[in-house]
């Protein structure tokens, strides 16, 4: 099969990361030392040779990218010092961008300040758009969605997830549909009968049961190479609280419409903390507040290899789950104050304008790998290599 | 502290393969010289090796001769056990001041008997044998060390008394002090050499964690015939290994450890150590992980595809991960980069980690010469004139330059020996050049200075 060379590559996924692959002298040690690296995903040396000799094509199509969980192991023990786990790092941003048609992720890795500016502008509009549709303040008791009418909030909403769902789902056929050929898995070996099914059913619990809700690997092996830390400090756990957080809030926020829609109840119905929706966003948001708050406090210390260096990138996704968390949070202060105050109001207008950001932007932004990786770790639990031999 | 003041033509510091040919080489020519040498024994790292590359020379056997002519030489003084302070410019010439440390034995009196080391009680690590045997605390450093006086190791010493009482020629000296000396030296050659980067260097490679992970070193003392087991044996339960690793790399060529460059001699002992391994373990399977073969000098790539008709495995890989597994043996975490690029994990019993070259002293701790950001000596002419330094009447030679091996250190030292003599002008007392052109005829020298023009004796034959 022909290979088709692009010299472009190195220097395009260079303006991704500060990485020096230029330097390696493919001695395979960063593959060696990976504790995640068996015989159906070897990275990073290989993946690094395809940027270094311009194999754009293989490089998008490599589920190893989604693999690794930048432990900094390779980075820490490069004998050219390369940089190999931010090379994935930056191959990853490389591949939301080339995965997203529309160009605007892109924008948002390679121009800060213009990503920084669609991004500010962008809640202020839904903010702006919001805040002409107000309704009263009630003086006595923080009345949010009389202020802000829940019928909007639910139709803007919807209308973003549907676009996000779009943009979403354009990604993940554009790379599964890579993957899937470099691999050699065709419909038949997803769905060609009774076996494949089982196949695909136990790969598709693997990849987002076990590996995503569950951290497997990344609990176990990525930790096992790290310097010991307090356990409340590690990775896996950050990334998780800081996951199950954000899963919990949107699940919240869906059941919470849900229920309304049912007519069990309507939103914005004062209700104890105890019940189970409400419950669930509190938890959900501690979490949350701890996995950001934490995380962002390790890329300022540079706690670890990962996070010595950060691209603003990483500073928008963890700001903007931060700022939803923290104002999600103050608001639920806010309604047990006695006296309704009145900065409240302002909180939900920002907190509904941030959320709503957030998920816009999701498909744009470090955000996508919440797909792209599950994706990846389908194929890979699928091992048709293995199972075609 | 005693006070002694000397002058001399030429101060030798390191009295390794390097510095014993400098000494030589201006010692020929008939300057005077102090070779200075802060071990107890001359033939610094190359007499404890126990074959050369790529000629398979037994390295005593070439090493010694060079020893004992540079030790028995009329115009060579050899101090052993002796410290640089320091080395300042004076005038044209140089101050040295020079610490004989105290070997609580007397030179003048040792007749290198051994009864002191038999009658020792103590047992210590033996640092020439890569800790692997025992010495005294009395002792004499190595059977072929020059000279053969004892010293006592004063740290491990418990003060019996027994070694004073064996002495048959009362040599033992416990009130001994260590000796300054100033040194008047109309020029200075730096041959100091170097050390191995640490065992421990790379923590992935559980070197001095798991005692079946050895230098390269410590291998050359197990292949010796006078080394710590008289046979190779894996030191955790002296077995005989039948399963070697060879890791190169495993302190050169790695930012990480702060060593980027080439050691430029590890591939070839690695290669020359398997072949012997070969002879002494026939049955052992002898991989040796690289990263590139790097056989450059004259011979050695016939030597390596030698080595690989033996059937010497060679594996293209960088060992990532060394793991110890409850019996001894090895783990070692590799990508197979020439064939699908898997990641294994291969079983070992034996593991030599292929150490690098890293400046064996700081010169600038003595002498105000320029280093590189590496520290080695550094030469404001390093393409044209190698041996050079930045302060003239200073000269370099050897491993104190950069890693090089021994054919390259002798050449140096040789040629830095030259640099000199041109510098020093022509050699007091030095002998008007006959009218036929031959300066000394072999028949002349007397039968005692045989010794001394052994092993250079060939260049006057020649």
């Amino acid at each position: 099969m022909a290979v088709a060379i692009d010299p472009t590559l190195l220097p395009e996924l260079q303006r991704y990361g500060a990485f020096d692959v230029a330097a390696c002298f493919n001695c395979g040690n960063c593959t060696a030392v990976c504790p995640l690296t068996d015989d159906d995903a070897t990275f990073p040396r290989r993946i690094i040779r395809y940027a270094q000799v311009g194999m754009k094509a293989e490089l998008l199509a490599s589920k190893e990218l989604w693999t690794c969980y930048y432990c900094g192991e390779c980075s820490e023990t490069c004998p050219r010092q390369a940089e190999p786990g931010e090379f994935m790092a930056a191959a990853r941003r490389y591949a939301i961008a080339s995965y997203d048609k529309t160009r605007l992720a892109r924008t948002m890795y390679l121009q800060p300040v213009i990503g920084t500016a669609i991004a500010v502008m962008l809640a202020a509009v839904f903010a702006m758009f919001m805040y002409v549709a107000h309704g009263p303040q009630d003086g006595s008791t923080l009345a949010l969605f009389k202020f802000i009418p829940s019928e909007l909030i639910h139709s803007l909403g919807l209308a973003i997830m549907i676009v996000v769902g779009l943009a979403g789902l354009a990604g993940i056929v554009t790379m599964a549909r890579r993957i899937a050929r470099s691999e050699g898995v065709g419909w038949g070996t997803v769905f060609g009968g009774r076996a494949a099914l089982g196949r695909s059913a136990r790969a598709l619990w693997i990849a987002l049961g076990i590996e995503s809700l569950g951290q497997r690997r990344y609990r176990k092996d990525c930790e096992s190479v790290q310097e010991p830390v307090a356990w409340y400090r590690r990775r896996w756990l950050l990334h998780a609280l800081t996951m199950w957080g954000f899963l919990g809030l949107f699940g919240a926020t869906i059941a919470d419409y849900g229920l309304e829609l049912l007519g069990t109840k309507a939103t914005g119905t004062p209700v104890p903390i105890w019940y189970p929706v409400r419950l669930l966003g509190t938890v959900a948001g501690a979490m949350l507040i701890f996995g950001t708050t934490m995380l962002i406090l390790n890329r300022l210390q540079q706690a670890n290899r990962s996070v010595r260096k950060s691209q603003s990138a990483d500073w928008t996704l963890l700001l903007l789950l931060w700022l939803t968390g923290m104002s999600g949070f103050v608001l639920e202060l806010a309604l047990y104050l006695p006296q309704a105050p009145t900065w409240g109001y302002w909180v939900f207008l920002f907190h509904v304008a941030i959320a709503m950001e957030l998920v816009l932007l999701a498909p744009f932004m470090k955000l996508a790998h919440v797909v792209y990786r599950p994706v990846a770790l389908f194929f890979y639990a699928l091992k048709p290599s293995t199972s075609a031999g | 502290m005693i006070e002694q003041r000397i002058d001399i033509d030429a101060l030798v510091v390191g009295a390794g393969i390097a510095g014993l040919q400098s000494a030589l080489d201006l010692a020929d020519r008939g300057y005077s010289v102090l070779l200075v040498e802060r071990e107890a024994s001359i033939g610094g790292k190359m007499i404890a090796l126990s074959k050369v590359f790529p000629t398979m020379d037994c390295a005593s056997c070439i090493t010694t001769p060079r020893m004992s002519s540079a030790a028995h030489h009329d115009n060579i003084t050899t101090w052993t056990y002796t410290d640089v302070d320091s080395i300042t410019p004076d005038g044209a010439a140089f101050t040295a001041k020079l610490t004989r440390k105290a070997r609580y034995v007397d030179e003048d009196l040792c007749i290198g008997c051994r009864l002191c080391e038999y009658a020792c009680p103590v047992e210590l690590p033996h640092e020439f044998e890569g800790n692997m045997g025992a010495r005294r605390a009395a002792y004499i450093p190595f059977g072929t060390a020059i000279p053969q006086k004892a010293l006592i190791d004063i740290d491990g010493c418990v003060y019996c008394g027994k070694c004073e009482k064996a002495c048959p020629t009362d040599a033992i000296d416990f009130g001994q002090k260590p000796v300054s000396v100033t040194v008047h030296a109309r020029s200075v050659v730096i041959a100091t050499g170097f050390e191995t980067t640490p065992l421990d260097a790379k923590k992935e490679y559980q070197g001095g964690v798991a005692a079946n992970v050895i230098s390269a070193l410590d291998m050359e003392r197990l292949l010796s015939p006078n080394g710590p087991y008289g046979r190779v044996l894996r030191p955790s339960d002296g077995k005989i290994p039948d399963n070697v690793a060879y890791v190169q790399c495993a302190g050169s060529r790695d930012e990480t450890l702060g060593v980027p460059y080439c050691s430029r001699v590890c591939c070839m002992y690695a290669i020359k150590q398997t072949m012997l391994l070969s002879g002494s373990l026939p049955l052992a399977d002898i991989t040796v992980y690289y990263m590139d073969i790097r056989a450059f000098g004259k011979g050695y790539e016939q030597f390596y595809q030698t080595a690989r008709s033996m059937g010497i495995n060679f594996v293209k890989a960088k060992v990532a991960r060394i793991e110890e597994e409850p019996n001894g043996d090895l783990k070692l975490r590799v990508e197979i980069i020439e064939e699908d690029g898997r990641v294994s994990e291969m079983a070992h019993d034996l593991v030599v980690l292929s150490v690098g070259l890293k400046p064996g002293d700081d010169p600038r701790r003595f002498i105000g010469v320029d280093l590189d950001q590496y520290g080695f000596v550094a030469s404001p002419e390093p393409k044209l004139d190698a041996t050079l330094t930045s302060m003239p009447g200073v000269a370099a030679a050897g491993t104190a330059i950069g890693p090089k091996d021994i054919v390259d250190s002798i050449m140096e030292a040789s040629a830095a020996a030259t640099k000199v003599a041109t510098y020093l002008g022509p050699p007091p007392n030095s002998p008007q050049p006959a009218d036929d052109g031959v300066q000394i005829d072999i028949r002349e020298i007397e039968a005692g200075d045989a010794l001394a023009v052994a092993g250079h004796s060939e260049v006057l034959r020649g």
